[in-house]
């Protein structure tokens, strides 16, 4: 497959002489993939995320994005166009006082050619299910819709990548169903790759890969059946398991089912045999 | 009780003046409010009250919706107008004390007042037919020449842009904040000013902090979406004037000019 992110032995610290934020950090993201990124608070996910696009740049080691070093401020533009970010609180990155004006943003800041921008907007606002809603004033909006504005107008500028730092921490259960809906539509029909840091494990559980970070390092990088099958690293970590995981092992199975029918016919499979 | 400000509101249409090229509206509000500062005569300010009347008119807003609006001006109006009423000489009509009220007093009041109020009415039409983002790209697009001087046009521009966005949101927060400030026994209603004023300090905190967080988190978010200044920045809504457009600039243009004039000379009225 395509590597499209690089990340080579990256280092990074906030301030002098505090703990690195990332600590040697060796990572390849590859096209069509979906990625979730755990870790309990303070462990980098953020910081990891910020690298992605060049908002920070390492201190040592080197990002590349499709080839171009993130630390190249003439690339910048081009980075930042390959690879969408979106974030946890869907208010602060609304720019525009209509639905549609946010989404063009970013393709105005391009200097696309107008009836372009129509054309993209419309097409971003479909694919996250929003365009009924193009007039409407953001402020509106439930979580679950603004973030779905916030993921169109990454989506705009048609980029390789979407990565998103916790986007659906602040929604209800129904934003977050919304959200996650539409990534894994956005992945399996267009192609797009996606980061995503999240804290709830269920959402892990439907991304193809995981990577656990603690205290700045990689410590956990695979297939989520895989990662989360290691209970007691996970717990070590601070982390706990996806709750079909949980109760598979506290019927002392030994498997780590990640959906609520693949758990239901593991019982039911295990049961029926005695 | 906060969500009933109506600064900045919008409400939309599909009126003429609904329509009309933002620029245009702007460019007339400004002819209007100079014939308004030049109207010295009845029959010059009966002129100008139709054309706002007719405007009011064709756009279909409720009078109603103009009133509501006025509301909190209404206080600046009333005190010039009491000012006027005092301090106007002449030939004493009442007088006790130090006061004297005029005949000429009472006549400035009136045309102070109506002065005030017709400024005001016709700017809320600007703002209640304009879509907020028309009008910041209205007022960047009128002012660019400016940008030659040096002068941040498409910063004031985006500014404007963003403060309209979060107005409504720091409206909501701050009602949120007061609601739980009222939940933990807050008062904000009764006491004297200094004790009123005393108690929005924990609401004016939380506030600030809360503006200064998301001022921080939407510009990383503005740089992720490609953000570097103006230059070379294209606009996906683009203004054009029509024909309908340039005929009401004329028209609307002739009658202003015309006012202006005859209320600086005063010629033929006695
Ligand atoms: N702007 C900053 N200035 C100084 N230190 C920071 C800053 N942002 C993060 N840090 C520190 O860097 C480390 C990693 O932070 P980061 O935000 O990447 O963690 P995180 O995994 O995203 O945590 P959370 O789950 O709380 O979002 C933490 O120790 C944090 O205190
Ligand atoms: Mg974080």
């Amino acid at each position: 497959m395509n590597e499209i992110i690089r990340f080579d032995d990256v280092t990074y610290s906030y301030a002098e002489g505090s703990a690195p934020a990332l600590d040697g950090v060796t990572l390849a993201i590859r096209q069509g993939e979906t990625v979730a990124v755990l870790g309990h608070n303070g462990s980098g996910k953020s910081t990891l995320a910020k690298m992605l696009n060049g908002l920070l740049t390492p201190a040592s080691g080197t990002v590349a994005v499709c080839g171009m070093d993130t630390k190249d401020e003439s690339r910048l533009l081009d980075i930042r166009q390959k690879v969408g970010l979106v974030f946890q609180n869907p208010d602060n990155q609304i720019v525009a006082t209509v639905v549609e004006e946010d989404v063009a943003f970013a393709l105005e800041n391009l200097g696309v050619p107008p009836p372009e921008i129509r054309e993209r907007v419309d097409a971003a606002l479909r694919d996250v299910g929003m365009l009924e809603y193009r007039e409407h004033a953001p402020h509106r909006l439930s979580g679950g819709q603004k973030q779905r504005v916030a993921i169109a107008g990454a989506l705009a500028m048609d980029p390789l990548v979407l990565a998103m730092d916790e986007p659906t921490a602040m929604l209800d259960p129904k934003g977050r169903g919304e959200v996650m809906e539409t990534v894994r539509r956005l992945n399996r029909e267009r192609g797009v790759t996606v980061v995503m840091v999240t804290h709830h494990m269920n959402e892990a559980a439907l991304c193809g890969r995981v990577v656990v970070m603690d205290r700045g390092k990689v410590k956990l990088d695979g297939p989520p059946g895989d990662v989360f099958s290691r209970a007691g690293e996970l717990q070590s970590l601070g982390l706990s398991v996806p709750q079909t995981v949980a109760l598979a092992q506290g019927l002392g199975l030994d498997a780590a089912p990640l959906t609520e029918e693949e758990c239901a016919e593991l019982i039911f499979k295990e049961f029926s045999r005695c | 009780m906060l969500k009933d400000i109506t600064l900045g509101q919008y409400f939309p249409g599909s009126s003429i003046i609904h329509r009309m090229d933002p620029r245009i509206k702007l460019i007339l509000l400004f002819c209007f409010i100079t014939a308004l500062l030049m109207a010295n005569h009845a029959l010059t300010y009966a002129g100008v009250l139709l054309f706002l009347a007719l405007a009011v008119a064709v756009s279909r807003i409720k009078p109603k919706a103009l009133f509501k609006g006025m509301r909190p001006m209404l206080f600046i109006v009333i005190f010039t107008a009491v000012l006027n009423i005092f301090y106007t000489p002449g030939e004493p009509l009442v007088s006790f004390w130090v006061f004297n009220i005029a005949a000429e007093g009472i006549e400035r009041a009136v045309f102070m007042a109506l002065r005030l109020t017709m400024l005001i009415s016709a700017t809320f039409m600007l703002t209640y037919t304009t879509s907020p983002i028309f009008l910041s790209d209205a007022l960047a697009r009128l002012m660019s020449p400016l940008a030659k001087l040096k002068i941040p046009v498409h910063e004031f521009a985006m500014m404007m842009t963003i403060a309209l966005r979060f107005i409504p949101t720091i409206i909501e927060e701050t009602d949120k904040i007061m609601s739980a400030q009222k939940a933990r026994g807050a008062d904000f209603e009764t006491g004297n000013l200094f004790r009123r004023a005393k108690a929005l300090i924990p609401l004016l905190v939380p506030l600030f902090v809360g503006a200064f967080r998301r001022a921080d988190d939407l510009a990383v978010a503005m740089e992720c979406r490609c953000y570097h200044g103006g230059e070379g920045r294209t606009r996906m809504k683009q203004l054009h004037m029509t024909a309908e457009d340039a005929a009401v600039l004329t028209g609307g243009l002739l009658l202003l000019s015309g006012l202006t004039v005859l209320g600086r000379l005063g010629w033929f009225i006695p």
